[in-house]
């Protein structure tokens, strides 16, 4: 067989194999189960409703709270300054650089917080950093930061400090009584450190 | 996996020196298929020497299936390698004039650097030519704007426009060419003449 | 004198190969012209560098921290000029000289190579990519504009072989 016939074989074969094939359109899974498991039980995803409370109100610019109900629920109520990504559409291209970028902080958050840790599971896989979930949900930020519960008068004293900033917060947030804001106590803001995402340079070439 | 650079795999560094290596790959081969010869080149176009419509199909097809099957097993990410827009008034318009520069100066602006390489001296007024060419587009461009930047159809591929799957339309591909391989070589076998 | 040139369809897959390479380190494909305006706006940003800062042009391609040279074209079309030097040296083509058909001057070729550089120079500008860069590589990522260069600039050239038969056969 002359090199020409082999050339002329090989593509045909190999083009009839590629017209065959479907493409290969999913999306690589970046984490590896045992990554995951290990992410997940580090908890290190999880940022308190408390902390939460304390980045809106000094209105930290890396903030980006993302509420990952339907639209509907979004309309009826949502954190201030909160984005609705509802978690059927987390994979659309649309929102793509709210849930992959180096430059703010994600939270997540859902009613309780199976929707929003189902989201961050799905993202964290694909391998995204930045996004975290906040503990209990928006159930748990009425509960606490909306209608603070006044502790006994038995508790240590960081849980009056706690209940005081909560109650200044409801104000801000126009709940409960408003009490005038001080400064807000040293919850732990230790805030999660933002990775610097490695440029995905935008492909270019041409002459 | 790939592309290996921009995914920043190997560090950013290496792009040049990449680009060198490909780029002594390309003129070796443009160079040892008889790209540097205009006569050859040209022949194509009066059916004695077929040999630009073979590499030119046989490259395109094999770095097509090349990246289709790379994406297929997962070794290149498709979205990361660079799509060239499609502007549908200037492309075919430039088309056009790149036409009449081929049959008129019989290279094309690579080969013409492979032909530079090996002391032809058309090749050499050739590369002139493009220079002057390039500064009088440039000098130009403020009337020629809008008309570059008009019929912009952004990086879209002729099989999603067509609605068929990126296989499927390298496999036509590759029936065309395989089609105009074998006229090629009638061709030849009809105008036979001396080897330059 | 009697030279020897690779099969056309081995070369064809090797340069295949090296489109390949390209793409699957670099994500990008081959070029040419690109080299050759990096090169005039770095002449003309050099010359008349008050000129180049008001054009919209060369302004693209000028400015804090772009250097135009340090392109990957300008690199790759380095390549090419020792890749073909190479191959021209393995295979005994070394020579200066006008490549011409017999019947037409030295001087008629060198004006034709000079208006086709020309049209070639400005039509490449136009298009977006020449042979390599536009057509060749367009078409193995399936770019629209890819197929719509290739079959325009070979179509053209196809169209007008009958004008230009002089110079050729």
């Amino acid at each position: 067989m002359t090199l020409k016939n082999i050339v002329m074989m090989g593509l045909f074969m190999l083009g009839l194999v590629i017209a065959m094939v479907p493409e290969n359109t999913t999306k690589p899974y970046k984490l590896t189960a045992e990554d995951m498991l290990v992410e997940v039980q580090g908890a290190a995803e999880m940022v308190t409703a408390d902390e939460v409370a304390h980045w809106l109100i000094s209105n930290d610019p890396s903030l980006q709270l993302i509420d990952v109900r339907t639209p509907d629920e979004y309309q009826k109520y949502h954190l201030e300054g909160a984005i609705n990504i509802p978690i059927s559409a987390i994979l659309k291209d649309d929102f793509r650089d709210y849930v992959d970028q180096g430059i703010m902080m994600n939270v997540l958050y859902s009613n309780g917080t199976l929707g929003s840790h189902q989201a961050w599971m799905i993202l964290r896989q694909l391998g995204f950093e930045n996004n975290y979930v906040m503990q209990g949900g928006l159930n748990y930020w009425f509960d606490t930061i909306m209608n603070p519960e006044k502790p006994a008068s038995t508790s240590p004293d960081e849980e009056f400090a706690k209940y005081d900033f909560r109650k200044a917060a409801s104000g801000v947030f126009g709940g409960g009584s408003g009490v005038a804001l001080t400064a807000p106590t040293q919850t732990k803001a230790d805030k999660p450190k933002i990775k610097r995402k490695k440029k995905k340079k935008a492909p270019a070439g041409g002459c | 996996m790939g592309p290996l650079i921009p995914q920043e795999i190997i560090g950013q560094d290496w792009n040049l020196f990449i680009a060198f290596i490909v780029g002594i790959g390309f003129g070796f081969i443009l160079e040892q298929a008889g790209f540097s010869s205009s006569r050859k080149l040209a022949g194509v176009f009066y059916g004695y020497d077929t040999v630009v419509l073979k590499v030119f199909f046989g490259a395109a097809v094999t770095a097509m299936l090349g990246l289709l099957f790379f994406s297929l097993f997962g070794w290149i990410d498709l979205n990361l390698v660079y799509v060239n827009p499609t502007f549908l008034g200037s492309a075919i318009v430039g088309g056009i004039v790149m036409g009449i520069g081929f049959i008129a100066g019989g290279f094309c602006p690579g080969v013409s650097f492979s032909a530079i390489a090996i002391g032809k001296i058309d090749a050499m007024v050739f590369l002139g030519g493009i220079f002057i060419g390039i500064f009088m587009f440039a000098e130009a461009y403020p009337l020629l704007e809008s008309f570059y930047m008009s019929g912009n159809l952004g990086a879209l591929k002729l099989s999603d426009a067509l609605g068929i799957s990126g296989g499927l339309l390298a496999f036509l591909v590759i029936i065309a060419a395989l089609a105009m391989f074998w006229i090629g070589d009638l061709a030849e076998k009809k105008f036979p003449r001396e080897e330059y | 004198m009697k030279t020897t040139y690779m099969n056309p369809y081995l070369a064809g897959v090797l340069l295949g190969l090296v489109l390949l390479m390209a793409f699957f380190f670099s994500g990008r494909g081959l070029g040419a012209s690109g080299a050759v305006k990096s090169t005039v706006v770095t002449m003309v940003s050099t010359i008349a560098p008050e000129h180049a800062a008001n054009s919209p042009f060369y302004s693209k391609y000028i400015g804090e921290g772009k250097s135009p040279m340090k392109s990957w074209l300008v690199f790759e079309i380095m390549g090419v000029l020792i890749g073909g030097f190479l191959s021209g040296a393995l295979a005994g083509r070394l020579k200066l000289k006008i490549e011409h058909f017999p019947g037409i001057s030295a001087n008629r070729r060198l004006i034709f190579a000079m208006i086709g550089g020309i049209l070639f120079g400005f039509g490449s500008q136009l298009g977006r990519g020449c042979a390599s860069g536009s057509a060749l590589t367009g078409m193995a990522v399936l770019s629209l504009s890819g197929f719509i260069s290739m079959a325009t600039m070979f179509g053209t050239a196809f169209a007008l072989a009958y004008f230009f038969r002089k110079n050729w056969i």
